[in-house]
């Protein structure tokens, strides 16, 4: 319990630390907010000239097909909002040497590197992406009841983990390559799987982002969620695959972690 | 003047080797591009069941259409390139192009090409090896003269690239931080590139406005001339007519902030 309090203090103070920080840059603040709300429009954009030629993608139609992509939007935002600045200067800082400064520091390495910045534009735009979600869903008519919208919220995080998870495989290969220069491209890669209906996947596709990775039923689990009603089984089946990607997640950081001989440059 | 291109060469070389160790990063981007393509086929291909015809372009068009594009960002497209002049003015590196007979575009622009020369032919590897799967789902157009005339639209849309990347690259000389400027420039280039759906699906009204802008002549245009979607020669004139105007525009506006970037610039040090 008390190391539990111990961590919390840490990230409190990370979080505070980054509210100022940010306050400092404040034209800074409005340009990154702007640049991933520009992003979100590139995301519903495409589904609006999409949407524009045809009725329905695998059965969803325009505002079901919303409700994924603003999902998805949701957990991403809250990734960059926690985690992408750490993780994405982790790569560069293995590289660099300054990861010592992590390894130094009183704690978990892991959970210094992850949480030692906080990105309020990231957080901003959460708001942006709910209203997304809920415009959605007032356009198809649905109204769902606190237990539903728990079970979202709940499956949201699952979610979450799972992105953390996916993103810190990708950045921990620096420290095994040159550098993570493009690598986080790979994140960002799978991450567009999360915005197409799970009905779409056929064969090998569904078998390989459906089941083996848990991509599309990311973002799709909790859209269905608020149109059909609670699942469990898909509740299980998400939480047992953030168990397992984080599992993995760590076992590669820390076997990469054995590698790390910090550098001279 | 032969001593002039002997000097690039040199720098074409050096870029090729600087390029040649991050390789793997290369290939590794390439090959989860594939990863994109893979959602591209599995989206249109959902949009296109129960109708043949989108825009004009049948379902076989449109994925040639984005293979198209795929290829050519990794021959034309500017990557790092922004980052790089950014870092370079930061850390004061440019100082040595002010005392020497070396045009910091032209050494820019020189590096350019051979970062391109590598992670094009790096980017093949994955897309070769993909073929067979993807070959059936592809119709190019037969050779003729839109192949010939997208050369040129080719070596403009990377020359139109590498200056929007140069300009902010110089924007450092005004701001501390350059890349929000960056990406929010990348999302609008995404959507008015036709990096993310061809262009021609786009509302006509909408389609005519982008035709004015640049992000039309970075990635759609060329990549429209090779896949057939532009096939009357009037338009194809107009587009190069249209390129060209902003290569100049912005080689221009390059000029510009340097010169203007340079009066704000403080080397120090030796």
């Amino acid at each position: 319990m008390s190391a539990l309090a111990h961590y919390a203090r840490l990230w409190l103070a990370c979080a505070r630390y980054s509210v100022v920080r940010t306050m400092m840059f404040r034209g800074d603040f409005i340009m990154w907010s702007l640049v991933e709300l520009f992003w979100m429009g590139v995301n519903l954009a495409v589904i609006g000239v999409v949407y524009q030629h045809t009725d329905s993608i695998a059965g969803w139609g325009p505002w079901e097909m919303t409700l994924i992509v603003g999902t998805s939007m949701l957990v991403q935002r809250l990734l960059m909002g926690l985690f992408w600045t750490n993780l994405f200067e982790m790569g560069r800082n293995v590289r660099s040497g300054h990861f010592d400064f992590f390894l130094a520091q009183p704690g978990n390495p892991l959970f210094m590197v992850s949480t030692r910045k906080l990105d309020l534009d990231g957080f901003l735009n959460v708001p942006v992406a709910v209203a997304v979600i809920a415009y959605a869903a007032h356009r198809i008519g649905l109204d769902p009841t606190p237990a539903v919208i728990g079970a979202y919220a709940l499956l949201v995080l699952l979610g979450l983990a799972i992105h953390y998870a996916t993103l810190l495989i990708f950045i921990s290969l620096v420290f095994w390559i040159q550098s993570a220069r493009g690598i986080e491209g790979g994140y960002f890669g799978f991450n567009e799987f999360s915005r197409l209906p799970r009905e779409a996947l056929k064969g090998v596709a569904a078998v390989v982002m459906v089941y083996a990775l848990p991509l599309v039923i990311v973002s799709n689990f909790p859209a269905r969620t608020l149109i059909h009603g609670i699942e469990p089984l898909n509740i299980a089946w998400l939480a047992a695959a953030a168990a397992l990607w984080l599992t993995v997640a760590v076992t590669v950081f820390n076997r990469g972690l054995r590698r790390y001989a910090s550098a001279s440059s | 003047m032969f001593a002039v291109l002997a000097k690039y060469r040199h720098v074409f070389l050096v870029g090729l080797q600087n390029n040649l160790v991050y390789r793997w990063n290369f290939a590794i981007r390439a090959g989860f591009s594939l990863l994109h393509l893979a959602f591209v086929f599995i989206l249109w291909g959902a949009a296109y069941a129960g109708q043949t015809d989108i825009g004009g372009f049948d379902l076989r068009e449109t994925l040639t259409y984005f293979v198209t594009v795929l290829i050519l960002q990794f021959f034309i497209s500017a990557m790092n390139e922004d980052y790089e002049v950014s870092e370079e003015i930061r850390n004061g590196l440019i100082n040595q192009f002010l005392l020497k007979p070396v045009s910091y575009f032209g050494y820019r622009l020189t590096l350019f090409a051979s970062a391109r020369a590598v992670s094009g032919t790096l980017a093949l590897v994955p897309i070769l090896l993909a073929l067979p799967l993807i070959a059936p789902h592809l119709s190019l157009p037969p050779l003729g003269w839109t192949w010939l005339a997208a050369v040129p639209a080719l070596i403009l849309s990377a020359f139109i690239q590498f200056t929007i990347a140069y300009c902010f690259g110089l924007l450092t000389f005004w701001f501390l931080e350059i890349q929000s400027f960056i990406i929010l420039s990348l999302a609008v280039e995404t959507i008015l590139g036709g990096q993310v759906f061809p262009l021609d699906l786009l509302p006509a009204w909408l389609h005519d406005l982008s035709s004015y802008l640049p992000y039309y002549y970075m990635m759609y245009f060329p990549a429209a001339m090779l896949t057939g979607r532009i096939t009357e020669p009037a338009l194809a004139v107009q587009g190069l007519g249209m390129q060209l105007f902003w290569a100049v525009a912005l080689f221009a506006i390059c000029r510009l902030l340097w010169t203007r970037g340079l009066r704000r610039h403080t080397a120090v040090g030796g």
